[in-house]
């Protein structure tokens, strides 16, 4: 398929409002691709350039693609920039620009889809000396090449963002109708291979495999989260119980096989290099290859430490050796799913707690299993006594089902009222803090997945969680206005407050009530961020309360 | 099959000249020698070298090519001192290249070739300018140039015969004009182009060890540079692809 092709189906796309002509769009052109396009398309529908399970980065930020669209167009990087901070929108301004180009080429070529997919794999593989050169005269070849449209595509694509309302659920149901597989079927392949892209392939060429697909080392899965219930009503409804620990760490999934082991984090990127303690503990404590779920937790003089302090340790990248001394981290492990090469994610919890139990020589996970709700109330306090965030209930006989925020795990903790926001933007600080950002601007989701503005927050940041903030967002900045700037969309804080309000304000339509900052979470993905559905829920609740 | 030595300079240079601008290359070996041709990730600027057989103190080849990582080759060379001979060696299977100096023994491991994008067709450029001048005074040019600009103009004038370098950054200026003993004219006609000043300081090192280099020139064109090296035994081309000024 060439590029152009490509682009005006994700044009088409774009001024399409419905869900499910969107996906019949999607079905439609599926058939017509090769074996080879299709998964590239799929992903690039979504904006990812490598399938979910992949740790691969492209290393390439919106500072690289000005200077490349500056030098193909002949203009000043500030022309670029301040274009952009005027628009907005880094797609439309690409394609406005690409209008005029100054460099010519020996060769111009039409891009083709895999062209330009061979490209991106080639400018993540880049290392060493001229690696940023590369990624840039990479870039320059393709904006060269584009028509004014495929560069708009382009752009969002080399920053992974493509915001066209294409989600994981319209390319299930389109892969669903255009090769006449049962959603369920696509659901499960996908749960268990993690990458949309091969789901697709597998459903054109050999859609008897997709029941077949197992989970396999080293291509990490999502992993199974959970939803804020109540003990009785679970008891009400499932009689007997486990209940766990919640603990206040750092989730994590832990691969071994051959031999060879590797971490990942909540968001699925590799933490093998940054928790050298943790796999060595966990490897030692199996002879069996496994993929197992858990949390880490960090211990300093037999304490058990906040959060915080394991995210330091995993956002440290460098001096690693240092920092092994002065915290000692600790593995719970609380589900397994997969061992010796077979998949258990379709076992029930109990069946999965005794193979765990069996294979793991440490680090399970305490549990009990009850069916008193006082049983499991006593359990819940002692958990919050020593240290905990609170216990998770989960259902004897549920299947392990990755990404899933299902009913059949419940976590139960003390009511805070905080949420989990996306950092859009920020305000240059005054005096002493004028070279850091002082304010950030923080927004929600709708069902799209499209951002909405919320709130404020600028209280309850230290000095040294400012500086920490200004390193994480100076290579995010996408546009600036006087003393107001705009990220990307990419990290997310949670947020407390004392009161939701109804606001005009802001594009939310509620605002939060003295907004504070609580901490990062750097484990957080922006799809997982507070959506309005739920904060009209949280509305509502808070109001009856009164 | 290949199997030859080669003086370290020689080596130095080859390696250099190619990996100013790409990462890897395919290269042909047959029995009068080496060479390649082959055109940078932006598709801007183009390099070929040929290097004879006689260049090297021992040469023999039976036709292959062989897909060599350039950029790990020119890492390894501040290992090379100065006056040691190079051997070079192909092992049997073709998918190693054994690099050996001054008691150093390198095996690196090639590249498929299938990999590489294949040799592109130099364009048939008509080009009316064509002068030579000395390669270190092209290169100091191409330096000054480059702290108050990131864009050149390269011209001939038919009346003066005066080859003129210009670059004009938002504030400053630097022009460096070439007449009489400093440019030697083939055909002297009228010609301009704009170059980005990013490839010419990578070409440039090359160009700046050439005794002479011989420049085309047209207007609105690519600029091709030539010299030779190793005694007159190796040849470098480049490339260029202009930019053109939007008004």
């Amino acid at each position: 398929m060439q590029f152009v092709e490509f682009a005006a189906i994700c044009n088409t796309i774009e001024e399409t409002s419905s869900r499910l002509a969107t996906a019949d769009i999607l079905a439609e052109k599926f058939p017509l691709l090769t074996e080879e396009e299709l998964p590239v398309f799929v992903r690039f529908m979504r904006g990812k350039l490598f399938p979910d399970w992949s740790s691969e980065k492209l290393g390439f930020g919106p500072n690289l693609l000005y200077d490349a669209l500056a030098y193909v167009i002949g203009k000043k990087r500030s022309y670029v920039v301040s274009a952009i901070n005027n628009a907005g929108d880094i797609g439309k301004v690409v394609e406005s620009l690409l209008e005029k180009r100054e460099q010519t080429m020996f060769f111009s070529e039409e891009l083709d889809l895999l062209d330009v997919n061979g490209r991106f794999l080639q400018m993540a593989k880049s290392s060493g000396r001229r690696s940023q050169q590369e990624r840039l005269r990479s870039a320059q070849y393709l904006l060269s090449n584009a028509t004014p449209l495929e560069g708009r595509y382009l752009a969002r694509l080399m920053l992974e963002e493509m915001r066209i309302g294409v989600g994981e659920g319209v390319v299930k149901d389109a892969v669903s109708k255009a090769f006449g597989v049962p959603s369920d079927v696509i659901e499960h392949a996908h749960q268990a291979l993690n990458d949309l892209g091969e789901v697709a392939f597998l459903a054109k060429t050999d859609p008897g495999r997709l029941t077949e697909v197992h989970i396999t080392a080293f291509r990490p899965v999502k992993m199974m989260l959970a939803q804020q219930g109540s003990i009785t009503s679970m008891v009400e409804t499932h009689g007997k119980l486990a209940a766990e620990n919640k603990y206040d760490g750092s989730r994590f999934q832990f691969h071994k096989s051959g031999g060879k082991c590797a971490i990942y984090s909540r968001r699925l990127e590799e933490m093998t290099a940054s928790l050298p303690d943790v796999v060595g503990m966990l490897d030692k404590a199996t002879d069996h290859d496994v993929i197992i779920d858990g949390e880490v937790i960090a211990i300093m003089n037999g304490k058990p430490m906040p959060f915080q302090t394991i995210l330091r340790r995993i956002r440290r990248k460098h001096d690693i050796g240092d920092a092994t001394e002065a915290i000692t981290l600790l593995p719970w492990v609380f589900d397994i799913l997969s061992a010796d090469g077979e998949t258990l994610i379709d076992l029930p919890f109990r069946e999965r707690r005794r193979i765990l139990e069996s294979v793991m020589n440490a680090y399970v996970a305490p549990q009990i299993v009850s069916d008193s709700a006082e049983e499991i109330e006593a359990y819940y306090h002692a958990s919050l006594d020593s240290g905990n965030e609170g216990i998770m209930l989960k259902v004897l006989d549920s299947p392990y089902l990755p990404g899933n925020r299902g009913k059949l795990w419940i976590k139960i903790k003390p009511e805070v009222d905080t949420i989990d926001l996306v950092v859009t933007g920020a305000e240059w600080g005054e005096g002493k803090r004028a070279k850091m950002f002082g304010s950030f601007l923080l927004a929600c989701q709708d069902e799209n997945g499209d951002l909405l503005e919320i709130s404020r927050v600028a209280t309850g940041i230290d000095d040294s969680m400012l500086s920490t903030l200004y390193d994480l967002f100076k290579d995010k900045i996408i546009a600036e206005k006087g003393k107001t700037v705009t990220f990307e969309p990419d990290v997310v804080f949670e947020v407390g407050y004392a009161e939701l309000q109804k606001s005009t304000n802001y594009e939310a339509g509620y605002a939060l009530r003295f907004p504070r900052f609580v901490r990062l979470r750097d484990d957080k993905d922006v799809s997982e961020i507070e959506t309005l559905d739920s904060l009209t829920r949280r509305y509502s609740l808070q109001n009856k309360e009164e | 099959m290949l199997k030859a030595t080669i003086e370290a300079d020689i080596f130095r240079e080859t390696i250099d000249a190619v990996s100013a601008l790409v990462n890897e290359c395919r290269l042909h070996v047959d029995e009068k020698g080496i060479r390649t041709i082959t055109v940078d990730t932006s598709n801007v600027a183009m390099v070929s070298l040929e290097l004879s057989a006689s260049a090297f103190l021992t040469f023999a080849a039976e036709p292959c090519e062989i897909g060599l990582d350039i950029e790990k080759i020119r890492s390894m060379m501040s290992m090379i001192g100065k006056t040691d001979i190079v051997s070079l060696e192909l092992d049997d299977s073709g998918k190693k290249l054994k690099i050996s100096f001054g008691g150093y023994e390198y095996s690196i491991t090639l590249l498929d070739t299938k990999t590489i994008r294949k040799d592109p067709n130099a364009p048939n450029l008509n080009l009316p300018a064509t002068f030579e001048v000395p390669g270190a005074m092209f290169y100091d040019a191409i330096k000054a140039s480059g702290m108050v600009s990131d864009k050149i103009s390269l011209a001939v004038s038919a009346d003066t015969c005066v080859f003129t370098m210009n670059a004009e950054g938002d504030s400053d200026r630097i022009k460096r004009e070439l007449a009489g003993d400093d440019v030697h004219y083939i055909t002297c006609a009228d010609a301009r182009s704009l170059f980005s000043l990013d490839y010419l300081k990578d070409m440039g090192k090359s160009i700046g060890r050439a005794e002479k280099v011989q420049i085309r020139l047209g207007t609105d064109h690519p600029v091709q540079f030539s010299f030779v090296y190793a005694g007159g035994k190796g040849s470098v081309g480049y490339l260029l692809a202009p930019r053109i000024e939007a008004d």
